[in-house]
């Protein structure tokens, strides 16, 4: 374009006209030349770079052909040597191995018990459970050294851990686990069901839930049905035994005399009998769908 | 660049190395050793695989040796699992954001001599807050063993989807039944003569025989409970076996308050040391 406009300014003078061509002509050869160094090492770096790419590819589609090949001429031939298809075939066959491990190692969580190893010892982690319901886990960092000795935990303080360390670490690891893992059970189903009470049964409940840290003594006043006139009776549930999830010891007491007594008498005895034998959320759920007929058929 | 030219003309080389290796036939013979021998030098080239498979061996190896150590550690040893993983997440709940996962697990392995295959699902339900994990469904297939007191206990863990309390009471029991084969075995072995487990160390019974009083045996019936909770607890018996002649003769009924007797004997002085009282009663007995 420039040169053209160029062209038709200076059109007059034809001498002029050329002169001014060769002096264009050479500017941009000039031009060119200076553009031209750079770009073509580009352009053939970038040719370099797409052939690279293609060889590669043709390298890779012919690895392909002549594994088949090689494959055919191993099974065709009895001379066997191991060779590189195996390996590969032997790489696959260790992946799958690592990742079963990898899955059967993780699989321990199900069993209560499972651990990875640290540079000293283990970290054992402890699952707990109440009826189907997985709850919290707690942890004990041995370190495995003879004895072997605890170095980290989370395990609660008032779960006697000083104790059952002391009967069985250094002579039963396994035991002092298993041991753990009862005493952390029982105090995670404790807890569930208290909890349970609270949040899922409270319109029962005439007043709040007292519980220790433990969870193995309980009281809470209740009525058999929420919207009930009648008068409250207090439980007191005790679990002497720290490795249980049933009340060793149940009082359920009533205050205020009405002349129904004979019959809160019997509730009251049916109440305690439930408390002994099933868990405090399940007594409630039968209070809430029966009423106080299921007490009346107990007694009976 | 150069590095590039050099890359291309590897490239080229292998090529030509490789399409001849394609044209030529798979025959027998020394045919197939050249094109083999090529093939080696092209992969030699490439030890990448050689490394992969060395990293993979070293790591398998110590994820092996790790579960060899959790295996040891807690008496259970897993042979087998697999996980299905189902996403039950609706679009209204995606929109509450809540994830909803049912996992089908399968589970078999061994706890010492007790071998176990358990099925069962976990339903997960992650919401914004909390993350909760319930068992909905367990079954436990257990080869019939010669332990039934195990089948009761089966039941009740299924039941009550205890998956931690199945296993937690698995392994007392076989500690329990361990420690009543080691005992009864220590005493046949000190007893030799007195002593006889007729069904094996690893039956419940062990019966007490004086060889100056042929006729007169006391049986210890040794067994092993699970209870509601899972608890494991030993209950041991005394059985006597007398003759009529001697029965009559009890005129102060000590053979018959002699269950009664054991059981306070084991409060007081506890299992081992009232079976070695017992033992030792008849045993001197018989030496006089």
């Amino acid at each position: 374009m420039e040169l053209a406009n160029t062209l038709s300014q200076d059109g007059e003078s034809r001498r002029g006209v050329l002169a001014h061509l060769e002096r264009l002509e050479t500017q941009v050869s000039r031009c060119r030349k200076k553009l031209e160094e750079p770009q073509s090492a580009q352009a053939v770096e970038s040719a370099l770079g797409t052939r690279i790419h293609e060889l590669r590819r043709l390298r890779d589609k012919l690895r392909a052909e002549v594994k088949q090949h090689q494959a055919r001429v191993k099974a065709s031939t009895t001379n066997v040597e191991p060779d590189q298809t195996l390996e590969i075939t032997e790489q696959e066959f260790l992946k799958r191995k690592r990742e079963n491990v990898k899955a059967i190692l993780q699989a321990y969580r199900f069993t209560g018990i499972s651990g990875k190893l640290t540079s000293r010892g283990v970290c054992v982690c402890i699952g707990t459970a109440f009826e189907g319901n997985l709850l919290d886990s707690y942890f004990v960092d041995l370190v495995m050294q003879k004895p072997p000795q605890i170095h980290h935990h989370s395990i609660p303080v008032f779960i006697p851990l000083e104790e059952i360390s002391a009967k069985y670490l250094q002579t039963n690891i396994q035991h002092f686990l298993f041991t753990l893992c009862e005493y952390l059970n029982a105090y995670s189903g404790r807890k569930y069901q208290a909890d349970r009470l609270q949040s899922d049964f409270a319109a029962f409940l005439a007043g709040p839930l007292q519980r220790n840290s433990l969870c193995n003594l309980l009281s809470f006043t209740y009525k058999a049905e929420p919207e009930g006139q009648s008068f409250p009776f207090c439980a007191r549930l005790l679990y002497k035994d720290l490795t249980t999830t049933l009340p060793t010891d149940v009082t359920v007491t009533y205050q205020g005399t009405d002349a129904l007594s004979t019959t809160r008498e019997e509730q009251r005895a049916a109440h305690e009998n439930l408390f002994f034998t099933k868990p405090l959320h399940q007594v409630f759920t039968s209070f809430a769908s029966k009423g106080d007929k299921l007490d009346m058929s107990l007694v009976s | 660049m150069d590095s590039q030219r050099a890359e291309a003309r590897a490239l080229e080389a292998e090529i030509t190395a490789l399409r001849r290796a394609c044209v030529e036939p798979p025959a027998p013979g020394e045919d197939t050793s050249r094109v083999r021998k090529s093939f080696r030098e092209i992969y030699q080239a490439d030890s990448e695989g050689w490394e992969l498979s060395k990293d993979l061996r070293s790591h398998l190896g110590h994820l092996e040796s790790e579960l060899q150590f959790l295996s040891t550690l807690t008496g259970i040893s897993i042979r087998h699992y697999s996980k299905k993983t189902e996403d039950l997440t609706s679009t209204e709940m995606t929109e509450k954001s809540i994830k909803k996962v049912l996992q089908r697990h399968r589970l078999s392995g061994d706890c010492h001599m007790i071998t176990f295959q358990l099925e069962f699902q976990l339903l997960e339900i992650q919401n914004e807050e909390s993350l909760s994990s319930v068992i909905t469904d367990l079954s436990i297939i257990m080869e019939p063993t010669e332990y039934s007191e195990l089948s009761e206990f089966v039941s009740r863990a299924e039941e009550r989807r205890d998956l931690f309390m199945f296993f937690r009471s698995l392994h007392f029991f076989v500690e329990w039944c361990e420690y009543r084969k080691r005992t009864f075995k220590r005493f046949k072995e000190k007893y030799p003569e007195a002593v006889h487990l007729s069904e094996g160390a690893s039956s419940s019974c062990m019966g007490i025989r004086s060889p100056s009083r042929p006729g007169f045996e006391l049986v210890i019936v040794w067994r092993i409970q699970i209870d509601e909770e899972g608890k494991v607890l030993p209950k041991l018996d005394l059985l006597t076996k007398v003759p009529l002649q001697a029965l009559e003769l009890d005129k102060n009924g000590v053979i018959e308050t002699a269950p009664l007797s054991f059981r306070t004997l084991l409060g007081v002085l506890g299992i081992e040391a009232t079976l070695e009282s017992l033992i030792k009663s008849l045993h001197t007995e018989a030496s006089n």
